[in-house]
């Protein structure tokens, strides 16, 4: 009972207070950059870089279809400066892409380690078939891997089909790709969720220690524990109203609610519990800042490898912002995995559940001090 | 209902203490006041005996508790109103009292009670923030008696209001002690100490020199003396003379038998004068 009163009385300062119309203010600008900024995709034309070491008649007719798809139809010759040397190169520029044409294997691994891109080597085997030799960072992630496999079983096929006038079925199979607008919401809702979250609660208490409130908290009947859990549920709700204001308008029907509410619950919770606890550690929100600073850089990284999908080193999936954003991604894809993201929300909820209790162990003690 | 005894406690967790050796002892229905400049360890004595401060060497029980253990249950019998007033400015006089009678599981009394008996009752529905430091002040004091405390602290519940207004807040204090409330009064007013205390205890740099009731101690160290203006052989003649020495005595007799007598008062120390002359400070 203690703690419905505490909610409520939370929830009446929280919409008295300017926090909650930032975030809603926040939420509404997210909006509008999803709606009108974001393009329902990017042009991203991607840069390749390429040797083909085949015989005359194939690479002939490989390099025609390039020039065929050439947005000019002149091959340029371009000199690409690598450390001391000079590398030349032709240069096609299509709808899709920008493609360096390497004059030889050694000048393409020069090129891919300099700029730091894959680099494809196309030749043919003995036995006469195509061969695709990749020549990758060492950073990439599983997928992009996989994906260069399916694209090089795309390309095969185009490119028989140009030599040989048969008709192939594209190996490309029920890989859903988000558009990119429905692509940057995990990363709005991670940011608007959990760095918020954590943020505010904080900032909550540190308003509440510098008015001398939680000493007037502390001689009451009630409890820390009551006192914390109502701003989690505010700050939860929050969460909530201001994550639906972004998703509904944005993606309509399109992700599973059920599972958003939960996942959005039990993040939360996470997140604000962790704020709760950088709390319990400082005296005012200044001296908490650089705290705080370091955690958002922290979380932030995984959003980076989520928009980057060349870089996505082993240890970034240890960050906590890396299953919230891909879980919020299971949610909104149509054959979602539903199974990780329960498991996630529970993940969440058990570490929240920590956290919780450690820093309520730890304000006990110091919210009076 | 409140036992202290060799109190220790340091901010700074060394040798360092704001609060040394402190020992006393409160019966059920006393006023006790603990008297001493600001900076001598009052707020820190009464943090420790409410939970604000965790107990760090001695004992300290209330209403029965072990504050080392302390219980939320024992919220339910204490009030406690703070120095700096402490309300959500966000919310209104009425609100804030309105929230804080449901972290209680006792009976609570009504809000608008409460500021009628402070002088709030007109500002019920405004909101704490753009009250006055004084009307706050006394929003904070009338928010510790709002769950029928048995023990109440006190911490300096009169300062910085206006004498009318700190008449008030005696004359509630007053009346809470007709209802055997025990209350435990910070202050460095030794008017209101004087007309409310059973007892005192005069505290200077963290340490009680002395406890004991105003009255007793005014036998004690207030010697009284009688003020006397004359007219003697040269005019208008002014002398202070002790009551209770023997050649001061037979001098006011001589000057009443022999003189005319313009003025005659009787002096008592005050409480003020025998804090400056046991503690050998003043009270700032
Ligand atoms: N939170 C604190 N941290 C460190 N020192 C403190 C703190 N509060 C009070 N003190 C110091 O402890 C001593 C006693 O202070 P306090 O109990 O507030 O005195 P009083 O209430 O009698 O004016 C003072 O020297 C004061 O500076
Ligand atoms: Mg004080």
């Amino acid at each position: 009972m203690k703690l419905w009163y505490s909610f409520l009385k939370e929830l009446q300062l929280s919409s008295k207070g300017f926090y909650f119309y930032i975030e809603i203010l926040m939420a509404l600008i997210m909006l509008v950059v999803v709606l009108f900024v974001i393009p329902e995709n990017f042009d991203k034309r991607s840069t390749e870089y390429i040797y083909v070491g085949l015989p005359k008649p194939a690479s002939e007719a490989m390099l025609g279809k390039l020039l065929d798809s050439d947005t000019d139809g002149i091959v340029e010759s371009v000199t690409i400066k690598v450390k001391d040397e000079e590398l030349s190169t032709d240069y096609y520029e299509s709808d899709e892409s920008k493609v360096y044409l390497a004059k030889s294997e050694s000048d393409l691994i020069k090129l891919a380690d300099s700029k730091k891109q894959p680099g494809v080597a196309i030749s043919l085997d003995e036995a006469g078939s195509l061969h695709y030799k990749y020549y990758l960072q060492g950073y990439e992630s599983q997928k992009l891997k996989n994906l260069y496999m399916v694209s090089a079983s795309k390309d095969l096929a185009s490119l028989q089909e140009g030599i040989n006038g048969q008709e192939v079925r594209s190996m490309s199979g029920d890989y859903e790709v988000l558009s990119d607008r429905a692509n940057t919401i995990p990363a709005l809702l991670t940011f608007n969720g959990s760095f918020m979250g954590m943020f505010i609660i904080a900032a909550y208490i540190f308003l509440d220690k510098s008015a001398g409130i939680i000493k007037a908290y502390a001689v009451t009947a009630s409890t820390v524990w009551q006192y914390l859990m109502s701003k989690v549920l505010v700050i939860t709700l929050t969460t909530i109203i201001t994550s639906l204001i972004v998703v509904i308008p944005a993606l309509g029907g399109k992700p599973d609610y059920p599972l958003l509410l939960l996942f959005l619950v039990t993040t939360g919770f996470f997140a604000s519990a962790l704020g709760l606890l950088v709390s319990s550690f400082f005296k005012s929100l200044n001296q908490s800042f650089n705290a705080i600073f370091v955690l958002i850089i922290a979380m932030m990284l995984p959003s980076i490898a989520y928009f980057i999908p060349s870089w996505e080193p082993f240890w970034i999936r240890f960050i906590p912002s890396y299953p919230i954003l891909q879980g919020f991604r299971e949610i909104i894809l149509d054959n979602g995995d539903a199974s990780y993201v329960l498991f996630a929300s529970l993940g969440f909820f058990v570490a929240g559940s920590l956290l919780f209790i450690w820093s309520n162990h730890r304000h006990k003690g110091l919210l009076t001090a | 209902m409140i036992k202290v005894k060799n109190l220790y406690h340091s901010y700074s967790r060394d040798e360092r203490y704001a609060v040394k050796d402190v020992s006393f002892e409160i019966e059920k229905g006393e006023i006790f006041g603990f008297l001493g400049p600001s900076g001598a360890g009052k707020s820190t004595t009464q943090g420790i005996l409410s939970g604000l401060l965790r107990l760090q060497k001695g004992e300290v029980t209330v209403a029965g508790y072990n504050v080392k253990k302390i219980s939320n249950k024992m919220f339910n019998q204490i009030g406690m109103s703070f120095e700096q007033s402490n309300v959500y400015n966000k919310l209104t006089a009425r609100e804030n009292l309105a929230f804080y009678r449901k972290l209680f599981d006792v009976e609570t009394r009504d809000p608008d009670e409460l500021l009628e008996l402070v002088g709030l009752a007109d500002k019920a529905k405004v909101k704490a923030g753009e009250f006055s430091k004084g009307m706050k002040h006394r929003l904070t004091f009338a928010r510790s008696m709002i769950n029928n405390p048995s023990i109440w602290f006190l911490d300096e519940p009169t300062t910085g209001l206006d004498p009318a207004i700190a008449a008030t807040i005696k004359d509630i204090i007053w009346d809470q002690k007709k209802r055997e409330v025990t209350t435990f009064l910070t202050t460095h007013n030794m008017f209101i100490a004087d007309e409310l205390c059973n007892r005192v205890a005069f505290i200077v740099d963290g340490e009680v020199r002395l406890i004991d009731s105003p009255r007793s101690l005014k036998l004690q160290y207030g010697s009284r003396f009688v003020d006397i203006e004359y007219i003697g052989g040269n005019g208008l003649v002014k002398e202070s003379l002790s009551t209770v020495d023997d050649k001061d005595r037979a001098r006011i007799k001589h000057i009443i038998d022999n003189n005319e007598i313009q003025t005659m008062h009787t002096k008592e120390a005050t409480l003020e004068e025998i804090f400056i002359k046991v503690t050998g400070r003043g009270l700032i």
